[in-house]
This record gives C-alpha cells, sequence and structure tokens, in this order.
C-alpha cells in the first residue's frame, strides 16, 4: 500500500500528535507499536479516517481519509469485539453485507460463511456474542471486518481485552490471512506479533514516530527511547 | 453388615440431595406462607367462611379488572412521559435538563398516595376539572415517569460507544441503525424494567380508592361494608394483588433470562 501523511497535528487526551510525515510505499503489514499514550491508537483511527485530525493531510492509495468514499474499502477491528449483541456471529455478517452494501440474502449468507471458517468459527456461527468466548468473538469481528472485501484492515489492539492464550489463539488467526491479498495497519502490544507479522515498524513515542523501519529494527534498536521499551516489553 | 451401611449412606445421599433441591425448597418455603395464613385465618375472631364471598363475585371481579385497566393506562403512559422526559435529560439544552432534573427531584419526594390526593383534589379543580379518576391516573403516571426515565437512560446507555463507530464504519445510515441494530436490543433490555414498574403501578393503583375508584382495593371494601366480612375481605385482597404480581415477576425473570445479550 502506499501512505502518504503531511504535517499530521492532533491533539489526544493531554498530548499531541505534532506535526507527522510520512510517505511509505509497497509495505502490505505495518505495526504499530508504543507505551500507552503515546498516540498510537489516535493514528491509527486518524489512519482508518474515524477521527478526524485538527491538521494535515492523510492519503492511502491515492484516496484521502476524509474522504466520503474511504470507509467503503477499510475493515477496522477494534480492542473490544463490536459485534452486535442480539444478533448471532453469522447475522452480524449478514446483516451488514444486505444492509450497506446491497448484497443479497444467499450471497451475504455465503461470503458470511466463507469468513467465519476463515477464522475458524464455522462451528459457532448461530450462537450470540455472549455465547461464545472473548476470542471467537474478537475473531468474528475480524471475520465481518473482512467480509466487506476491505483493501486495507485496521487492528486496534484487538487482543488487549484477552488472556494470553486467547490472545495467541487470536494473533494467529490474523497471521494466517497473509495470503488473502489484503494490507494491514495495526496496533499491538504483542512484539513477537510484530515481529512475525509486520514488514514495517513504527515506534510511537510522546506523539511523534520515534523510530521506524523493518522488523529487525527491534532488535537493534537505535534510539535510548525504543531501547528502553524494548527491555520493558521483553 | 457392609451391605446396610452402603444402604444407609445412600439414603443420606439421596435425602440431602433433596433438600438441596430447588423445587424442594420452593415447596417447603410456599408450604410455610400457606400454612402462616392458614394459622392468621383460624386466629380470626369470627371463623373465616369464605361462602360470605356469594353474591359479591361479580363487585369483586369488576374491581379486580379495573386495576388492570387503570394499571395498564398507567403503564403506557408512564412508559410515553418517561421516554419524553429522557430526551429532555439528553436535551442540548440547559433549561430543559434542568426541568427534568428539579420535577424528578419532587417527584420522588413526594409519596405516591399524597400525588394521587394532589392531582385529584388540589391541581384538578385549579383547572375546573374533578374528573378526579383522570387526575388521580396522572398522578400515578407522573410518580412513575422518572422511574420509566431511568430506564431508558441505562438501556440506551448500554450500547456501547464502539458498537455506534462500527455502524459509521460499515456506512448504516441513521434509519437503519434505529431500525436494525438499536432498537431490536433497546426492546429487549427495557422489557424486564418495565415489568418490574408495572408491578410497582398494580400495587400503586391500590391507593386509587381514596379517590373511591372501583378498583380492587375499593370493591373489597364495599363488599367488607356490606357483609362485615373484614377477615375474608382483607385475605382476598392481599391473595389477589399476589396472584397478579408474583406470576409478573417470575415472567420478568424468565424474560431477563431468556433475552439477556449480556
Amino acid at each position: 500500500m502506499n501512505i502518504k501523511i503531511k504535517n499530521l497535528t492532533h491533539a489526544y487526551d493531554v498530548n499531541v500528535l505534532d506535526d507527522l510525515h510520512l510517505d511509505l510505499d509497497g509495505y502490505h503489514a505495518i505495526g504499530i507499536i508504543g507505551i500507552s499514550g503515546s498516540g498510537k491508537s489516535t493514528l491509527l483511527r486518524i489512519l482508518a479516517g474515524i477521527e478526524k485530525p485538527n491538521q494535515g493531510t492523510v492519503e492511502i492509495n491515492g484516496q484521502f481519509a476524509d474522504d466520503k468514499h474511504y470507509k467503503q474499502n477499510i475493515g477496522f477491528v477494534f480492542q473490544s469485539h463490536t459485534l452486535f449483541p442480539h444478533l448471532t456471529l453469522l447475522e452480524n455478517i449478514t446483516i451488514v453485507l444486505e444492509k450497506t452494501r446491497g448484497i443479497d440474502k444467499q450471497t451475504a449468507k455465503k461470503t458470511a460463511i466463507e469468513n467465519l471458517t476463515r477464522l475458524g468459527l464455522d462451528d459457532q456461527k448461530d450462537k450470540r456474542p455472549n455465547k461464545v468466548s472473548g476470542g471467537q468473538a474478537q475473531r468474528a469481528s475480524i471475520a465481518r471486518a473482512l467480509s466487506v472485501n476491505p483493501d486495507i484492515l485496521f487492528l486496534d489492539e484487538p487482543t488487549s481485552s484477552l488472556d494470553p492464550i486467547l490472545t495467541d489463539e487470536v494473533l494467529s488467526s490474523v497471521e494466517k490471512l497473509k495470503g488473502l491479498g489484503k494490507d494491514f495497519i495495526f496496533v499491538t502490544h504483542v512484539i513477537s506479533f510484530v515481529k512475525d507479522f509486520a514488514d514495517y515498524v513504527l515506534y510511537m513515542d510522546q506523539g511523534v514516530i520515534a523510530e521506524q523501519g523493518t522488523p529487525d529494527m527491534l532488535d537493534n534498536p537505535k534510539t535510548d527511547a525504543l531501547k528502553n521499551f524494548m527491555n520493558k516489553v521483553r | 453388615m457392609v451391605w446396610s451401611s452402603s444402604l444407609k449412606n445412600k439414603c443420606f445421599f439421596y435425602m440431602r440431595r433433596m433438600l438441596k433441591s430447588k423445587t424442594l425448597s420452593y415447596i417447603i418455603a410456599i408450604s410455610l406462607f400457606i400454612g402462616f395464613l392458614v394459622f392468621v385465618a383460624l386466629r380470626q375472631r369470627t371463623p373465616i367462611n369464605f361462602s360470605r364471598l356469594a353474591g359479591y363475585e361479580s363487585l369483586i371481579l369488576e374491581g379486580f379488572i379495573n386495576t388492570i385497566i387503570v394499571s395498564v393506562i398507567a403503564l403506557f403512559g408512564s412508559i410515553i412521559l418517561g421516554f419524553i422526559m429522557y430526551l429532555m435529560t439528553k436535551s442540548k439544552s440547559q433549561t430543559l435538563r434542568t426541568i427534568a432534573d428539579v420535577f424528578t427531584e419532587i417527584i420522588y419526594g413526594t409519596p405516591l398516595l399524597v400525588m394521587i390526593i394532589v392531582m385529584a383534589f388540589l391541581i384538578g379543580p385549579a383547572f375546573n376539572s374533578f374528573n378526579r379518576i383522570v387526575w388521580a391516573l396522572s398522578g400515578i403516571i407522573i410518580y412513575i415517569t422518572p422511574y420509566m426515565s431511568n430506564v431508558y437512560r441505562s438501556v440506551f446507555k448500554s450500547i456501547s460507544d464502539e458498537q455506534y463507530m462500527a455502524m459509521d464504519l460499515f456506512g448504516f445510515t441513521a434509519t437503519q441503525k434505529y431500525r436494525y441494530i438499536i432498537i431490536p436490543q433497546v426492546l429487549r433490555m427495557l422489557m424486564p424494567p418495565f415489568m418490574n414498574n408495572f408491578s410497582l403501578i398494580i400495587k400503586g393503583s391500590a391507593l386509587l380508592n381514596v379517590i373511591s375508584h372501583r378498583e380492587l382495593f375499593f370493591t373489597i371494601s364495599l363488599f367488607q361494608t356490606r357483609t362485615f366480612a373484614y377477615s375474608e375481605g382483607y385475605l382476598l385482597m392481599w391473595l389477589l394483588y399476589i396472584m397478579i404480581t408474583v406470576p409478573l415477576s417470575q415472567l420478568t425473570k424468565y424474560v431477563e433470562r431468556r433475552w439477556s445479550l449480556e
């Protein structure tokens, strides 16, 4: 994918994303890491067009993030699953496809089952979110985000509310999505996942991109901030 | 010897299990209540004799039906008014929010009996209206309104911001959001607290006897003054209220379990 960030400035919590610039091309899985409050989730939301920056522009694959149609081409997975609790996992997907994409019932069901199966949930499809585990619900969220066939899938700390075993379960199913030909931009605390999955890493610190590069930078950090961070997460 | 001790153990095992079983514990609890009622009934100065009800069945039935009618009206009235009040508390206008706030405080501070009397004998006449039942019923509606407003608040709050974000991302239109996502969830969650408040209303409607409305309490009082069968009347009155409210509360619990989204 192609990402261009220009003069991005945005106030969040008590901090500020301070005049970010970025120009990347040809990467398919960009991982954003950093401590809480470093601005990584805010950056992700701005990249996804969920939040509008105070200043500056974000352009991905030639489309501006504040463009009306931009959201049609992305998928977003939140920290906690955002499944609609009154619908089964299957209906959670079909309702989106039928109502917002105008897809007919049969095709919607087929697509939904396809994506649920991809995430290993075909046997859970008729259960409501409250009847499956947190990991399964999060995987269903991912399946739902994928079902609208987005170009880019955004993941905002998708496992932060899960225990280590469920985290592993969710992240390994995300890794299996590599072959789908989609692009990923994600925020996570799980460094091993970044190393396995990302082909480019942004390390955020106090509202700026403090260090960036391919994942091997995590083994030889240049800045003190990333050195400290890597020592702590280990 | 070995055989008999194992049999004994088995007996104990089954007895313990029976005592632990829910059904049995309910049978015990309900029997205790009935036993108490029988004790109370037997201790009356004049022996209880339900045959004294003969000839008054239709009067009591009328009261029973009227109680249900006024309660249903009050339920729907407060469901509507509660929603308006909820909208006021959520309004952008500070004045509307303050009005809702002050109203709530005043209503919370007023006993239902006082509310009914004030509405029927003070506020109604101030508007040259002596239609007591309408005013008294409005009193009940107003009394329940803040509780209904709270129900709406907690239910709407339980739909997470992230759900709204997800709806936005997928591009649901405003109508679609309400029709397919919000209202179906809200309806399920509203039902149990509505039913709880319905029970409150049914119990509160007994106070309508102060304006001589022919609801259950009042018609039974009529029966009592005509026949002097006071104990029978009170006992029947109590049982009839319980006959409506207890199944209602059981139904509420069932709906709550069945429809829970947690």
